[in-house]
């Protein structure tokens, strides 16, 4: 595809395009949904497409072309041309990076084996089945397998190329209608594809989470299994970027440099992870994806940025391009040195919350929020778990991280439905944490 | 469209005993504006086809960006052949309901065609709400202002003889506004106008004025706001809270397909079962009704993504269930037929049951009846942080501006009224319900991979009786 590039680049500088950024996709997606033991649907994505990006005397504007024919390409970008001439300039801009640059190939990022694989239906009965063997009786959940190539070509001097691959299960295990249990399993390299894994702790939670009673209101020391915590952390990454900040979408929002987060806590965007689902070797500009530290020992050190909010804010792009607005690609919350064991041992009474979803913010500034936990809930008394339901996190998400007391010393990397960007984070205990429920 | 006849007949020579094909196309503009400043220019082009088809009762779905016969042949091939495989892990073929099918075009007309406007002058409505707030003298550190607006072009044919034209055109506002004044901050986040047609709705409907009025009530808010009362108290929700909470607690566990189990992964179940028709869940005063055929509304259309006429539908009335959201698939199971209720959002999505207008349907009473005989009370007029359980039973509203209620009269704002209870209480307290409707946009999440789908959420004005509201 870096003919078609090539040839929009040109047409670009010929019109009087200032910088220009192209990057062109082919995906090739397969999924294969399942529910109540049988798979309801399967399905297959083939995608071609170009993103593009110009700047016109700082007028920036974005499109993507997927009819790649000349003709098209020139019509798109006659009418970007007309549209922009008449628009107020963006008067923070302040340009893309100066390529070229050099990249490593980041290790456990693409995998022969899984773009030549036929059927992956095995996989999904072998999910179904390990849920099924652990007391589950009804088993629901999605597996994918991706296939991506990028083709990147600024005006700044970058031509880059990546090919990635993935595969990926998300299981819930249901007994009856109120206790369920939910595993996920997201690699990049098919040999460490444990879908079992995922099925086994669907089932396994689904099991322990029978006949729960009507969970307890007040402030709890709680254990967010990695599911869990990962879907804060998920919402918390889109308060990380520099635009959320300028937005009104982040509690981070002036405090550059404040302690956020208890000592024990070091959060990271790494985006050149080996096996990490968000991995990718360069960003939307072409800088070479790194590792970036966001909260360090509690302290908050930097938004995530592009190379144009980087200028702005007189510093250096963390490679994070979103040319408009910058994300994160794998957030890493460090682990700690606690065994699971010792995590459970260290709440007298307390709530082990398994899953959570919809997240949602009272004041995105503020960090006000609640969540749902869903799939099995359990009280914590003195070692011994009991199941309970109905039970709402109500807190402030600044405060969570200041109340985490203990990390386990093992990483997960979690990404479903819920959880956006891919998050590797260990089990958490957080102190202190406000629990509400339905009053009526 | 040839290739669409193309691919029904391909897939049925390759052995489908069911296919549909469907194109679609969206082209439309975005701007953003943030703290005044103009954000760029985004033009939304794409196109492409989607298949599905039903082979020894298992389901496969491809689509394609890539408009040849070769590729849509390719996709026909995979669809075939992944619904071959999928039948082998079923314990019962699928099956659909037996349905009418027509040949129809239809389109929503603009008056004020957007595609005629320029950026810049599309870019006037974000500045003038800019303007509009800045004028308040209320201090407004951080705005973020967004305009889309999209034509959404679609052609439907399958093996039953359905053909469905249409074009929808969508148009919408969005602003993110936050207030800090006297120390204080509050927000009034993602606040949405959205309309199916042309520019004029946008203009007439005034946003700007939306705005203002959010500003000034946060600002009032963060100096005369005080806590709201506790323990047992009569609530009125606005059109506005009724419309969340009727399309959370109503119309997501009325989804045929949650109901039985397929969406468990990843939106979850409901707390309603196929039994449940008939039986009570609210009061004699509850009717809540799905339309997607109102004039002009964000989830509008007259025939739904398996070619089925939309209609009306009655989910909840005088406080009974009485109807689920279907489609073929789910009617059949139901022994139904389907009311038009399955939707993609794009073509590279599969058609899944979805809502499109909910809305709690008026009753008899005006505002100031509504109030008059409340001792003690609140107001919720609008709400920010809101959330339920995947069975669809426990939620919680809070609201962004309310007032308190006193003998029959609004006093003073009340700071984040807290509403969190079970939806079988939360029918079951409503005593009046208000004359009028109104109507307000959102995007429903549902579906993996995800499908965002715009719908409105309504209502009139209800009373709730002896609600035990919560404080921060």
């Amino acid at each position: 595809m870096f003919d078609v590039n090539e040839f929009i680049l040109k047409k670009a500088k010929e019109l009087g395009f200032g910088d220009v950024v192209v990057l062109g996709y082919e995906m090739d997606r397969r999924q294969v949904r399942f529910a109540n033991n049988e798979i309801t649907v399967a399905k297959n994505w083939h995608e071609r497409k170009v993103e593009l990006f110009v700047e016109l005397e700082k007028r920036v504007a974005g499109t993507s072309i997927t009819e790649l024919s000349e003709e098209n390409i020139e019509r798109t970008l006659e009418t970007l041309l007309s549209n922009m001439k008449g628009m107020a300039p963006k008067e923070d801009y302040y340009g893309i990076a100066e390529g070229p640059f050099q990249y490593k190939d980041i290790p456990e990022t693409f995998d022969k084996s899984i773009v030549e694989l036929d059927e992956p239906n095995e996989y999904v009965e072998r999910a179904i089945n390990a849920a099924l063997e652990e007391g589950a009786k009804r088993v629901a959940g999605v597996l994918y397998t991706d296939h991506n190539k990028l083709y990147l070509t600024t005006s700044n001097g970058v031509e880059a190329f990546e090919e990635g691959t993935g595969i990926e299960i998300s299981v819930r295990a249901f007994i009856g209608d109120l206790e369920s249990g939910h595993g996920t399993n997201s690699v990049r390299v098919l040999k460490k594809f444990d879908p079992e894994s995922a099925g086994r702790k669907a089932g396994e939670i689904a099991r322990m989470a029978q006949n729960p009673e009507q969970g307890p209101e007040g402030h709890f020391d709680v254990i967010f299994d990695p599911l869990a915590f990962a879907n804060l952390l998920s919402y918390m990454s889109f308060m990380t970027s520099a635009y959320a900040a300028e937005a009104g979408f982040s509690f981070l929002v002036n405090k550059l440099g404040q302690k956020v987060a208890s000592e024990a806590v070091t959060i990271k965007d790494v985006g050149n992870m080996p096996n990490g689902y968000g991995t990718r070797k360069f960003d939307d500009e072409g800088v070479p994806t790194r590792e970036t530290t966001i909260i360090e020992n509690g302290t908050f050190k930097t938004f995530l940025l592009n190379t144009s909010l980087a200028k702005k804010y007189g510093t250096e792009t963390t490679a994070n391009a979103g040319l408009i607005m910058p994300h994160a690609w794998n957030v890493v919350l460090e682990p700690g040195d606690w065994s699971k064991e010792e995590l459970f041992s260290e709440v007298k009474r307390g709530i082990y919350i398994t899953n959570v979803w919809y997240t949602r913010f009272q004041n995105y500034v503020a960090g006000d929020f609640s969540t749902i936990p869903r799939d099995g809930i359990f009280l914590v008394e003195n070692g011994e778990l009991k199941p309970i339901r109905n039970i709402r996190v109500s807190d402030n998400l600044q405060r969570i991280l200041e109340g985490i007391k203990a990390l386990g010393k093992e990483s997960y990397h979690i990404h479903w439905w819920e959880v956006d960007t891919p998050v590797s984070t260990p089990y958490v205990l957080v102190e202190d944490v406000g629990i509400t429920r339905a009053t009526k | 469209m040839e290739l669409l006849e193309f691919a029904v007949e391909k897939a049925l020579e390759m052995g489908a005993s069911y296919a549909e094909a469907r194109y679609e196309e969206k082209n439309g503009t975005s701007l953003a504006m943030k703290n005044g400043n103009p954000e760029g220019l985004e033009v939304l082009a794409e196109k492409g086809i989607g298949v599905r088809v039903l082979v020894d009762g298992g389901m496969g779905f491809a689509s394609t960006n890539v408009l040849t016969k070769e590729s849509v042949a390719g996709a026909v091939k995979k669809a075939v052949k992944l619904a071959k495989a999928a039948s082998k892990v079923r314990n019962e073929p699928i099956r659909f309901s037996e349905e009418d099918f027509h040949r129809v075009s239809y389109k929503v007309k603009m008056k004020k065609d957007f595609r005629d406007v320029s950026p810049e002058e599309k870019l006037e409505i974000l500045r003038k709400i800019e303007e509009e707030v800045k004028a308040t003298g209320v201090n407004v550190p951080m705005r973020y202002l967004m305009y889309s607006d999209q034509l959404w072009k679609k052609v439907f044919v399958n093996s039953e003889g359905a053909y469905v034209k249409s074009k929808i055109p969508r148009v919408s506002v969005t602003y993110n506004l936050v207030v800090f004044e006297n120390g204080q901050m509050e927000q009034a986040p993602f606040v949405q106008r959205a309309f199916s047609g042309g520019l004029e709705l946008i203009e007439k409907d005034e946003p700007w004025k939306w705005a203002l009025k959010d500003v000034q009530a946060l600002k009032r808010l963060i100096y005369e706001g005080k806590k709201p009362p506790e323990g047992k108290v009569d609530l009125v929700i606005s059109p506005e809270v009724a419309g969340i909470a009727v399309h959370e607690s109503v119309g997501h566990p009325y989804e045929s397909d949650r109901i039985m189990g397929r969406e468990a992964a990843q939106a979850g179940e409901s707390f309603v079962k196929p039994h449940m028709l008939g039986e009570r869940i609210g009061s004699e005063v509850v009717t809540v009704i799905e339309d997607p055929t109102i004039p002009n509304s964000w989830g509008f259309y007259l025939y739904d993504d398996e070619g089925v006429k939309a209609r009306p539908r009655y989910l909840i009335k005088d406080g009974i269930i009485t109807e689920f959201l279907t489609n073929r698939e789910y009617a059949a199971k139901l022994g139904q037929r389907s009311n038009a209720s399955a939707r993609a959002i794009n073509y590279n999505r599969e058609p899944i049951v979805r809502m499109a207008n909910t809305y709690l349907a008026p009753g008899d009473y005006s505002f100031e009846e509504l109030i008059e005989d409340i001792k003690l009370g609140v107001y919720m007029v609008s709400f920010n942080e809101w959330n339920i359980d995947d069975r669809r039973y426990q939620q919680r509203y809070i609201g962004r501006e309310a007032y308190l209620i006193e003998n029959g009269e609004i006093k003073h704002p009340v700071r984040r009224p807290i509403l969190e209870i079970t939806t079988r209480a939360l029918w079951s307290s409503v005593d009046a319900v208000g004359k009028e409707v109104e109507y307000y946009p959102g995007t429903c999440g549902k579906g993996e991979p995800g499908q965002g789908v715009p719908v409105w959420m309504g209502g009139a004005h209800a009373r709730l009786r002896d609600i035990p509201l919560r404080r921060p």
